[in-house]
Protein backbone atom coordinates (compact mmCIF):
# COMPACT_ATOMS: atom_id res chain seq x y z
CA UNK A 1 0.00 0.00 0.00
CA UNK A 2 2.84 2.73 1.12
CA UNK A 3 5.09 1.45 -2.01
CA UNK A 4 2.42 2.22 -4.57
CA UNK A 5 1.76 5.43 -2.78
CA UNK A 6 5.04 6.08 -2.96
CA UNK A 7 5.24 5.42 -6.52
CA UNK A 8 2.21 6.81 -7.65
CA UNK A 9 3.34 10.44 -5.59
CA UNK A 10 6.88 10.15 -6.82
CA UNK A 11 5.81 10.17 -10.73
CA UNK A 12 3.07 13.32 -9.90
CA UNK A 13 6.18 14.97 -8.20
CA UNK A 14 8.77 14.53 -10.90
CA UNK A 15 6.04 15.56 -13.52
CA UNK A 16 4.76 18.73 -11.57
CA UNK A 17 8.76 19.88 -10.93
CA UNK A 18 9.62 19.01 -14.47
CA UNK A 19 6.79 21.69 -15.38
CA UNK A 20 7.25 23.72 -13.24
CA UNK A 21 10.89 24.80 -14.78
CA UNK A 22 9.69 24.07 -18.53
CA UNK A 23 6.41 26.19 -18.63
CA UNK A 24 6.48 30.03 -20.48
CA UNK A 25 3.54 30.97 -18.48
CA UNK A 26 4.51 31.95 -14.90
CA UNK A 27 1.20 31.21 -13.70
CA UNK A 28 0.77 27.52 -14.87
CA UNK A 29 4.14 27.23 -13.16
CA UNK A 30 3.14 27.89 -9.97
CA UNK A 31 0.23 25.84 -10.04
CA UNK A 32 2.31 22.92 -11.00
CA UNK A 33 4.43 24.44 -8.09
CA UNK A 34 1.53 24.38 -5.85
CA UNK A 35 0.82 20.11 -6.89
CA UNK A 36 4.41 19.85 -5.89
CA UNK A 37 4.46 21.20 -2.62
CA UNK A 38 0.94 18.78 -1.70
CA UNK A 39 3.14 15.60 -3.05
CA UNK A 40 5.52 16.31 -0.60
CA UNK A 41 2.72 16.64 2.26
CA UNK A 42 1.99 13.21 0.99
CA UNK A 43 5.80 12.21 1.60
CA UNK A 44 5.94 13.87 4.95
CA UNK A 45 2.77 11.96 5.82
CA UNK A 46 4.78 8.53 5.11
CA UNK A 47 7.32 9.23 6.68
CA UNK A 48 4.71 9.66 9.73
CA UNK A 49 5.70 13.33 10.10
CA UNK A 50 1.93 14.26 10.26
CA UNK A 51 2.29 17.89 11.55
CA UNK A 52 5.04 19.20 9.02
CA UNK A 53 2.70 17.71 6.49
CA UNK A 54 -0.32 19.96 7.74
CA UNK A 55 2.60 23.22 8.20
CA UNK A 56 3.82 22.14 4.23
CA UNK A 57 0.43 22.77 2.91
CA UNK A 58 -0.27 25.97 5.32
CA UNK A 59 2.99 27.46 4.60
CA UNK A 60 3.79 26.76 0.98
CA UNK A 61 1.05 25.77 -0.77
CA UNK A 62 -0.99 28.53 1.39
CA UNK A 63 1.38 31.32 1.68
CA UNK A 64 4.21 30.94 -0.31
CA UNK A 65 2.29 30.06 -3.53
CA UNK A 66 0.25 33.01 -3.13
CA UNK A 67 2.73 35.58 -2.44
CA UNK A 68 4.26 33.94 -6.22
CA UNK A 69 0.73 34.50 -7.34
CA UNK A 70 0.46 38.01 -6.32
CA UNK A 71 3.63 39.13 -7.91
CA UNK A 72 2.70 37.68 -10.88
CA UNK A 73 -0.85 40.07 -11.23
CA UNK A 74 1.34 42.49 -10.24
CA UNK A 75 3.91 42.88 -12.75
CA UNK A 76 1.36 42.96 -15.56
CA UNK A 77 3.12 39.99 -17.69
CA UNK A 78 1.09 40.42 -20.77
CA UNK A 79 3.43 38.46 -23.14
CA UNK A 80 5.75 35.34 -22.35
CA UNK A 81 9.61 37.20 -21.71
CA UNK A 82 11.64 36.52 -25.00
CA UNK A 83 14.33 33.38 -23.85
CA UNK A 84 16.77 34.06 -26.92
CA UNK A 85 19.43 36.30 -27.52
CA UNK A 86 21.43 38.83 -25.04
CA UNK A 87 23.22 35.82 -23.28
CA UNK A 88 26.52 36.60 -21.54
CA UNK A 89 27.54 32.90 -22.46
CA UNK A 90 26.69 31.84 -25.83
CA UNK A 91 25.74 28.65 -24.86
CA UNK A 92 24.46 29.09 -21.35
CA UNK A 93 21.44 26.73 -22.05
CA UNK A 94 23.38 23.65 -23.11
CA UNK A 95 25.82 24.23 -20.00
CA UNK A 96 22.55 24.64 -17.26
CA UNK A 97 21.02 21.47 -18.72
CA UNK A 98 24.78 19.87 -18.17
CA UNK A 99 25.29 20.89 -14.99
CA UNK A 100 21.91 20.05 -13.65
CA UNK A 101 22.18 16.66 -15.20
CA UNK A 102 25.59 16.47 -14.12
CA UNK A 103 24.42 17.38 -10.91
CA UNK A 104 22.12 14.54 -10.40
CA UNK A 105 23.89 11.81 -11.64
CA UNK A 106 26.49 12.76 -8.97
CA UNK A 107 23.94 12.62 -6.45
CA UNK A 108 22.23 9.13 -8.14
CA UNK A 109 25.24 7.62 -8.22
CA UNK A 110 26.69 8.10 -4.84
CA UNK A 111 23.22 6.85 -4.15
CA UNK A 112 23.99 3.47 -6.00
CA UNK A 113 27.07 2.87 -5.34
CA UNK A 114 26.46 2.29 -1.46
CA UNK A 115 24.75 -0.55 -0.34
CA UNK A 116 22.12 1.09 1.11
CA UNK A 117 21.61 1.13 4.81
CA UNK A 118 19.00 -1.59 6.28
CA UNK A 119 16.03 -0.04 6.69
CA UNK A 120 14.19 0.38 10.39
CA UNK A 121 10.16 -0.26 9.59
CA UNK A 122 9.42 2.20 7.47
CA UNK A 123 6.09 0.48 7.75
CA UNK A 124 6.40 0.06 11.52
CA UNK A 125 3.73 0.04 14.22
CA UNK A 126 2.29 3.45 15.76
CA UNK A 127 4.98 4.13 18.46
CA UNK A 128 7.13 4.15 15.13
CA UNK A 129 5.56 6.86 13.74
CA UNK A 130 4.56 8.98 16.94
CA UNK A 131 7.60 11.29 16.36
CA UNK A 132 5.79 13.36 14.21
CA UNK A 133 3.35 14.52 16.28
CA UNK A 134 2.60 18.44 17.09
CA UNK A 135 3.47 17.91 21.13
CA UNK A 136 6.69 15.85 20.35
CA UNK A 137 8.00 18.28 18.14
CA UNK A 138 6.98 20.99 20.48
CA UNK A 139 9.10 19.70 23.44
CA UNK A 140 12.32 19.52 21.28
CA UNK A 141 11.71 23.07 19.73
CA UNK A 142 11.33 24.56 22.98
CA UNK A 143 13.81 22.97 24.62
CA UNK A 144 16.91 21.87 22.73
CA UNK A 145 16.30 24.40 19.88
CA UNK A 146 14.78 27.53 22.07
CA UNK A 147 17.65 30.11 20.80
CA UNK A 148 17.46 28.71 16.69
CA UNK A 149 13.30 29.58 17.38
CA UNK A 150 14.31 33.39 18.85
CA UNK A 151 16.51 33.39 15.90
CA UNK A 152 13.88 32.61 13.13
CA UNK A 153 12.27 35.14 14.88
CA UNK A 154 14.54 37.59 14.23
CA UNK A 155 15.08 36.15 10.58
CA UNK A 156 11.08 36.74 10.31
CA UNK A 157 11.25 40.44 11.22
CA UNK A 158 14.47 40.72 8.74
CA UNK A 159 11.78 39.50 5.87
CA UNK A 160 9.45 42.30 7.42
CA UNK A 161 11.45 45.09 7.02
CA UNK A 162 13.07 44.45 3.68
CA UNK A 163 10.56 43.97 2.26
CA UNK A 164 8.36 46.73 3.25
CA UNK A 165 11.38 49.03 2.46
CA UNK A 166 12.00 48.06 -0.72
CA UNK A 167 8.67 47.53 -2.05
CA UNK A 168 7.10 50.55 -0.27
CA UNK A 169 6.71 53.25 -2.78
CA UNK A 170 8.16 56.49 -1.38
CA UNK A 171 5.88 59.06 -0.44
CA UNK A 172 6.04 61.99 -2.15
CA UNK B 1 -1.29 7.72 13.93
CA UNK B 2 -0.11 5.51 11.01
CA UNK B 3 -0.08 6.51 7.48
CA UNK B 4 -2.51 4.13 6.87
CA UNK B 5 -4.79 6.24 9.60
CA UNK B 6 -4.33 9.03 6.99
CA UNK B 7 -6.64 6.95 4.14
CA UNK B 8 -9.87 8.85 4.59
CA UNK B 9 -8.01 12.13 3.77
CA UNK B 10 -6.76 10.57 0.64
CA UNK B 11 -10.56 9.72 -0.11
CA UNK B 12 -11.89 13.32 0.02
CA UNK B 13 -8.63 14.79 -1.99
CA UNK B 14 -9.88 12.01 -4.59
CA UNK B 15 -13.53 12.63 -4.03
CA UNK B 16 -13.26 17.07 -4.45
CA UNK B 17 -11.17 16.13 -7.42
CA UNK B 18 -13.59 13.58 -9.00
CA UNK B 19 -16.34 15.83 -8.32
CA UNK B 20 -14.58 18.77 -9.73
CA UNK B 21 -13.73 16.61 -12.61
CA UNK B 22 -16.66 15.04 -13.51
CA UNK B 23 -18.54 18.02 -13.47
CA UNK B 24 -16.58 20.14 -15.95
CA UNK B 25 -16.42 17.07 -18.40
CA UNK B 26 -20.30 16.46 -17.73
CA UNK B 27 -21.17 20.00 -18.19
CA UNK B 28 -18.75 19.53 -21.71
CA UNK B 29 -20.34 16.65 -22.56
CA UNK B 30 -24.19 17.16 -21.86
CA UNK B 31 -24.70 21.16 -22.16
CA UNK B 32 -26.38 22.62 -25.03
CA UNK B 33 -23.90 24.60 -27.21
CA UNK B 34 -25.73 27.94 -28.49
CA UNK B 35 -23.25 30.56 -28.55
CA UNK B 36 -23.47 34.23 -29.20
CA UNK B 37 -22.20 37.51 -27.96
CA UNK B 38 -23.59 37.55 -24.68
CA UNK B 39 -22.90 33.89 -23.93
CA UNK B 40 -19.14 34.88 -24.34
CA UNK B 41 -19.30 37.76 -22.01
CA UNK B 42 -18.42 37.51 -18.34
CA UNK B 43 -21.36 37.97 -16.62
CA UNK B 44 -24.57 36.79 -19.00
CA UNK B 45 -26.71 39.06 -17.35
CA UNK B 46 -25.11 41.46 -15.35
CA UNK B 47 -22.44 44.58 -16.30
CA UNK B 48 -20.76 45.11 -19.27
CA UNK B 49 -16.74 44.87 -18.50
CA UNK B 50 -14.15 46.39 -18.88
CA UNK B 51 -10.97 45.81 -20.18
CA UNK B 52 -9.87 42.18 -19.20
CA UNK B 53 -8.61 40.35 -15.96
CA UNK B 54 -4.55 40.78 -15.96
CA UNK B 55 -5.17 44.62 -14.73
CA UNK B 56 -1.79 45.38 -12.77
CA UNK B 57 -2.36 45.13 -9.22
CA UNK B 58 -1.62 47.67 -6.74
CA UNK B 59 1.99 47.09 -4.36
CA UNK B 60 -0.11 47.36 -1.57
CA UNK B 61 -1.59 43.69 -1.78
CA UNK B 62 2.17 42.72 -1.89
CA UNK B 63 2.62 44.00 1.63
CA UNK B 64 -0.47 42.47 2.78
CA UNK B 65 0.63 39.33 1.39
CA UNK B 66 3.88 39.25 2.89
CA UNK B 67 2.55 40.47 6.42
CA UNK B 68 -0.08 37.25 5.73
CA UNK B 69 3.39 35.27 5.15
CA UNK B 70 5.02 36.24 8.48
CA UNK B 71 2.27 35.55 10.37
CA UNK B 72 1.29 32.31 8.84
CA UNK B 73 5.07 31.09 10.16
CA UNK B 74 3.81 32.44 13.51
CA UNK B 75 1.12 30.77 13.67
CA UNK B 76 2.70 27.68 12.57
CA UNK B 77 5.40 28.33 15.46
CA UNK B 78 2.54 28.72 18.04
CA UNK B 79 0.82 25.15 17.82
CA UNK B 80 3.85 23.28 19.41
CA UNK B 81 4.21 25.58 21.48
CA UNK B 82 -0.08 25.30 22.46
CA UNK B 83 -0.30 21.88 23.08
CA UNK B 84 2.65 21.87 25.33
CA UNK B 85 1.60 24.71 27.23
CA UNK B 86 1.36 23.21 30.61
CA UNK B 87 4.62 21.12 30.03
CA UNK B 88 6.83 24.20 29.17
CA UNK B 89 5.86 26.81 31.88
CA UNK B 90 6.81 30.00 32.40
CA UNK B 91 10.07 29.46 30.17
CA UNK B 92 7.85 28.62 27.06
CA UNK B 93 5.80 31.21 28.13
CA UNK B 94 8.66 34.07 28.19
CA UNK B 95 10.24 32.56 24.93
CA UNK B 96 7.14 32.76 23.09
CA UNK B 97 6.74 36.24 24.48
CA UNK B 98 10.23 37.32 23.35
CA UNK B 99 9.06 35.80 20.36
CA UNK B 100 6.17 37.82 19.85
CA UNK B 101 7.64 40.60 20.87
CA UNK B 102 10.23 40.77 18.01
CA UNK B 103 7.39 40.14 15.30
CA UNK B 104 5.12 43.02 16.73
CA UNK B 105 8.40 45.07 16.12
CA UNK B 106 8.01 44.42 12.44
CA UNK B 107 4.55 44.85 12.25
CA UNK B 108 4.52 48.59 14.31
CA UNK B 109 7.46 49.55 11.40
CA UNK B 110 5.09 48.20 8.69
CA UNK B 111 1.90 50.21 10.49
CA UNK B 112 4.58 53.64 11.08
CA UNK B 113 5.40 53.44 7.28
CA UNK B 114 2.30 53.45 6.23
CA UNK B 115 2.32 50.45 4.65
CA UNK B 116 -1.16 49.46 5.65
CA UNK B 117 -2.99 52.60 4.91
CA UNK B 118 -5.15 52.04 2.35
CA UNK B 119 -5.55 55.93 1.02
CA UNK C 1 7.29 -3.18 -2.07
CA UNK C 2 9.30 -2.77 0.74
CA UNK C 3 10.38 1.19 1.26
CA UNK C 4 13.35 2.08 1.90
CA UNK C 5 15.62 4.93 2.85
CA UNK C 6 17.63 5.24 -0.44
CA UNK C 7 13.84 5.63 -2.13
CA UNK C 8 13.44 9.33 -0.54
CA UNK C 9 17.36 10.14 -1.02
CA UNK C 10 17.09 8.95 -4.98
CA UNK C 11 13.81 10.75 -5.30
CA UNK C 12 14.99 14.27 -3.66
CA UNK C 13 18.39 13.92 -5.48
CA UNK C 14 16.13 14.28 -8.72
CA UNK C 15 14.04 17.03 -7.43
CA UNK C 16 16.82 18.78 -6.81
CA UNK C 17 18.70 18.46 -10.20
CA UNK C 18 15.94 19.24 -11.50
CA UNK C 19 15.39 22.93 -9.17
CA UNK C 20 19.07 23.23 -10.53
CA UNK C 21 18.78 22.90 -13.96
CA UNK C 22 15.96 25.31 -13.39
CA UNK C 23 17.96 27.71 -11.65
CA UNK C 24 20.67 27.68 -14.23
CA UNK C 25 18.48 27.60 -17.84
CA UNK C 26 15.55 29.96 -16.94
CA UNK C 27 16.43 33.87 -17.56
CA UNK C 28 12.06 34.63 -15.79
CA UNK C 29 13.41 35.13 -11.90
CA UNK C 30 10.25 34.29 -10.84
CA UNK C 31 10.71 30.78 -12.27
CA UNK C 32 14.22 30.90 -10.19
CA UNK C 33 13.03 31.71 -7.02
CA UNK C 34 10.14 28.73 -7.97
CA UNK C 35 13.27 26.11 -8.68
CA UNK C 36 14.87 27.34 -5.32
CA UNK C 37 12.35 26.65 -3.68
CA UNK C 38 11.90 23.19 -5.51
CA UNK C 39 15.86 23.00 -3.94
CA UNK C 40 14.87 23.61 -0.34
CA UNK C 41 11.71 21.29 -0.15
CA UNK C 42 14.07 18.36 -1.55
CA UNK C 43 16.27 19.25 1.11
CA UNK C 44 13.38 18.98 4.00
CA UNK C 45 12.44 15.28 3.06
CA UNK C 46 15.96 14.37 2.80
CA UNK C 47 16.04 15.94 6.10
CA UNK C 48 12.40 14.35 7.64
CA UNK C 49 13.48 11.05 5.86
CA UNK C 50 16.46 10.76 7.83
CA UNK C 51 15.11 11.91 11.06
CA UNK C 52 12.42 8.98 10.49
CA UNK C 53 15.43 6.37 9.44
CA UNK C 54 17.30 7.55 12.69
CA UNK C 55 14.38 8.12 14.80
CA UNK C 56 15.98 10.95 15.68
CA UNK C 57 13.65 14.41 15.92
CA UNK C 58 15.97 16.89 15.28
CA UNK C 59 15.39 16.71 11.85
CA UNK C 60 12.42 17.60 11.71
CA UNK C 61 12.73 20.30 13.76
CA UNK C 62 15.35 21.53 11.63
CA UNK C 63 12.46 22.24 8.94
CA UNK C 64 10.88 24.40 10.39
CA UNK C 65 13.53 26.60 10.12
CA UNK C 66 13.91 25.67 6.90
CA UNK C 67 10.80 26.50 6.36
CA UNK C 68 11.32 29.88 7.96
CA UNK C 69 14.24 30.62 5.98
CA UNK C 70 11.98 29.89 2.48
CA UNK C 71 9.32 32.13 3.34
CA UNK C 72 11.47 35.13 4.50
CA UNK C 73 13.56 34.20 1.28
CA UNK C 74 10.51 34.50 -1.05
CA UNK C 75 9.06 37.43 0.88
CA UNK C 76 12.59 39.32 -0.20
CA UNK C 77 13.01 37.75 -3.43
CA UNK C 78 9.86 38.84 -4.87
CA UNK C 79 10.07 42.63 -3.03
CA UNK C 80 13.55 43.09 -5.06
CA UNK C 81 11.60 41.08 -8.21
CA UNK C 82 9.03 43.82 -7.89
CA UNK C 83 11.40 46.96 -7.45
CA UNK C 84 13.50 45.63 -10.27
CA UNK C 85 10.49 45.41 -12.39
CA UNK C 86 9.14 48.76 -11.34
CA UNK C 87 13.08 50.25 -12.46
CA UNK C 88 13.46 47.93 -15.64
CA UNK C 89 10.16 46.95 -16.67
CA UNK C 90 10.86 43.62 -17.65
CA UNK C 91 11.93 40.47 -15.05
CA UNK C 92 14.37 38.64 -17.56
CA UNK C 93 17.76 38.33 -15.72
CA UNK C 94 19.68 38.97 -19.09
CA UNK C 95 18.85 42.85 -18.30
CA UNK C 96 19.78 42.71 -14.94
CA UNK C 97 23.31 43.59 -15.91
CA UNK C 98 24.35 46.70 -13.61
CA UNK C 99 27.17 45.36 -12.17
CA UNK C 100 28.46 44.11 -15.53
CA UNK C 101 31.90 46.21 -15.36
Amino acid sequence: MQGVMFIVLALVTLFSALMVITRKDPVSSILYLVLTFFCFAGFYVLLGAQFLAAVQIIVYAGAIAVLFLFVVMMLNLREPEAEEGKELIPIWKPLGYAVGIGVGIVFLSYLASSPGPAIPPLNGGDEIYAMGRADFLGKALFTDFILPFEIAGVLLLAAVLGAVALAKKKRV
Amino acid sequence: MTPNDFLPVLITFFVVGGFAGITLIATHILGPKRYSKEKHDIYECGLDYIGDSRKPFSVKFYLVAVLFVIFDLEVVFMYPWAVNFRHLGLFGFVSMGIFLVILTVGLLYEWKKGALEWE
Amino acid sequence: MELTLNHYLILSAIIFAIGVTGVLTRRNVLIILMSVELMLNSANMTLIAFSHYLQNIDGMVFVFFTMTVAAAEVGIGLAIVVTMFRNKGTIDVGNFNLLKG
